[in-house]
């Protein structure tokens, strides 16, 4: 409670963490909320402007673009959320483990890391895309993997801090094992920062979706998807150009959102950073996607 | 130095070689029959098994990677399943496409962050410094193929003042450098500001100021000399993933490029060609992270001894 009142206490912060769980509410209420079905073809209604019964227009099939963008939050959250638990599942206890032991793994999984990380995440996405082949379940897979390496490091650095703490020695003085110090010290030491990075990882899961969507790698049609539907838009941008507000309106604003809101969250869970907003975006940087 | 670079070069063979056969591993682990996929759905089987024998598909997986690694090494490639031209004739005019999308892009995100940030850490917590912060950070939030598309629709569709894709002269240029640089300047310019910030706050210029130093002189000569450091790293990465971005422009922009050739050719499952692809960007990136540690190691000295 303490936590969410000092949060609240950033109004930019705070309004949009509410953007952001605008769009959460939306996605989960998307089948209902819709104006009209997204999927439904109309031929004698195609590419028509924006009007009081289509807010965003209507596509070359007829369809309310205005439904599939709010159809299109729902597949970008399950996408984003299904990827980065995808990648927390995996990359924490990786990199726990290594960090908590040291020794040979840690100098192995580093290296692999090391040189992962060389290459831009879009890179390694659309190679791991070549294998699964496009898809919804494609997206997740090489997001997933992807951001691996990112959340592996943020675990190992947690743990490795951590294993100094003279609570960690007194455990082990107590005759711990190591698992049970793993799970009941290092994972419930380190759960603050690994939350606030996932929050400041989201904005790249949505980047990266809608990216490799844009270029016909990812979420196939007739599934909206910010990214598709603008790669479906930008071929009617002479006769429509109308298409392209409602996808780019509201991908750029869930990214703002998420941004900001990450901002916050990071600076009422370490009020250390507080008003060094710029050096935060520093390692953030190193992971942008498009 | 010399003995560094050697090193270096030697890594670079390494890392080659092992994503040759990370390449080799993704060729078989995609599902499917590779000869099938070369003959097409319709053809009959005895096409497809003596395209197997004839591209050595049929032999064991030890023989098929010496030859194949043999062969690349050689510079050979393959053939593009569709084409039937040879991979790295396809592949380099490609290449030298994207790096000169890449290089543009890259000089103009250099030079606008670069002055914008200093600019900014100047002006700290000024209406300047608030609006460059503004325009940064919409910059970030908004993927290219956005910003690229609204570029496209204003200036080309509504205005008809530019190309709307292709790469046949100068005006060609505009939108994508313009899309991609602008991008790239956006994350840059933080950074810049960051590390000018940093440096401002030091000792030494407190010393210059006193001496009376113009401040010009004192930002853009002493301030940046010494943040120089980390900027090099971070546009050394940024390069990396502007060429990332570059598939994305390309393919906006309808520029030939080995980026949009990849995407391409994985949409057209044309599987040799993408394993060019793969392997010539990943060389690419491997190389720009060499320079930069070198770079690194020119402006500080200090690093080299260690």
């Amino acid at each position: 409670m303490d936590i969410l009142r000092r949060y609240a206490r950033d109004r930019v912060g705070l309004f949009f963490g509410i953007v952001l769980l605008a769009f959460y509410v939306i996605a989960l209420t998307a089948n209902w909320i819709t104006p009209s079905d997204p999927f439904e073809t109309n031929l004698a209604e195609g590419l028509q402007p924006p009007s009081a019964a289509h807010w965003f227009g209507t596509d070359q099939f007829g369809r309310d673009t205005f439904s599939r963008v709010i159809l299109a939050t729902q597949v970008t959250a399950r996408i984003t959320t299904i990827s980065l638990l995808f990648s927390l599942l995996i990359g924490v206890p990786i990199g726990m483990v290594v960090g908590y032991i040291g020794g040979l793994a840690d100098a192995v999984v580093m290296r692999l890391t090391d040189m992962l990380l060389i290459f831009p995440t879009i890179m390694i996405a659309i190679i791991i895309v070549v294998v699964v082949g496009p898809s919804q379940s494609g997206v997740v897979i090489a997001l997933g993997l992807s951001q691996l390496p990112n959340f592996i490091r943020i675990a190992r650095s947690a743990a490795l801090s951590v294993r100094q703490e003279l609570y960690v020695e007194a455990a082990v003085a107590a005759g711990a094992s190591w698992p049970d110090i793993l799970l009941r010290h290092v994972l419930h030491n380190i759960s603050g920062p690994i939350i606030v990075k996932s929050t400041l990882a989201l904005p790249g899961f949505v980047l990266g979706a809608s990216s490799l969507s844009y270029l016909g790698l990812g979420v196939q049609p007739p599934t909206p998807e910010w990214g598709q539907m603008l790669h479906e838009a930008k071929d009617f941008l002479t006769s429509a150009p109308y298409l392209i507000i409602g996808p780019a309106i509201a991908l750029s604003l869930f990214v703002l959102s998420a941004n900001m809101a990450g901002d916050s969250l990071n600076e009422t869970l370490d009020p250390k950073l507080k008003g060094r907003r710029v050096k935060r975006i520093l390692p953030r940087l190193a992971g942008r996607i498009a | 130095m010399l003995k560094l670079i050697l090193a270096r070069l030697v890594f670079m063979a390494a890392a080659g070689l092992l994503l040759l056969t990370f390449l080799f591993g993704l060729f078989h682990a995609i599902p499917g029959d590779p000869a099938r996929l070369i003959a097409g759905d319709s053809a009959p089987e005895a096409l497809v098994q003596s395209i197997r024998q004839a591209y050595g598909l049929d032999q064991p997986l030890m023989t098929q990677y010496t030859t194949y690694m043999g062969r690349v090494l050689h510079g050979d490639f393959g053939l593009s399943n569709f084409s039937r031209q040879p991979v790295l004739k396809i592949v380099m005019p490609r290449l030298l496409n994207t790096a000169k999308l890449a290089g543009w892009s890259m000089l103009l995100a250099m030079s606008l962050s670069l002055l914008l940030g200093s600019l900014s850490a100047m002006y700290w917590d000024r209406p300047l410094d608030r609006g460059i912060t503004a325009f940064s950070l919409a910059g970030i939030c908004t993927p290219i193929f956005v910003t690229g598309i609204l570029g496209l629709y204003f200036f080309g569709v509504h205005l008809r003042w530019l190309p709307i894709g292709g790469m046949t002269s100068w005006k060609h240029y505009i939108l994508p450098v313009l899309t991609l640089g602008l991008a790239q300047a956006a994350g840059f310019t933080r950074m810049v500001r960051a590390c000018m910030i940093d440096a401002l706050g030091r000792d030494f210029i407190t010393t210059a100021r006193a001496k009376g130093v113009p401040e010009r002189v004192i930002v853009f000569k002493h301030g940046l000399r010494n943040a120089l450091l980390p900027i090099i790293t971070f546009f050394g990465l940024g390069l990396g993933h502007m060429l990332g971005g570059a598939a994305v422009a390309e393919s906006i922009f309808n520029w030939p490029g080995l980026g949009r050739l990849m995407v391409d050719s994985i949409l057209t499952r044309d599987l040799p060609l993408t394993q060019g692809c793969i392997f010539f960007f990943a060389m690419v990136f491997i190389l720009v992270n060499l320079v930069v540690d070198l770079l690194y190691r020119w402006a500080d000295p200090r690093i080299a001894h260690d």
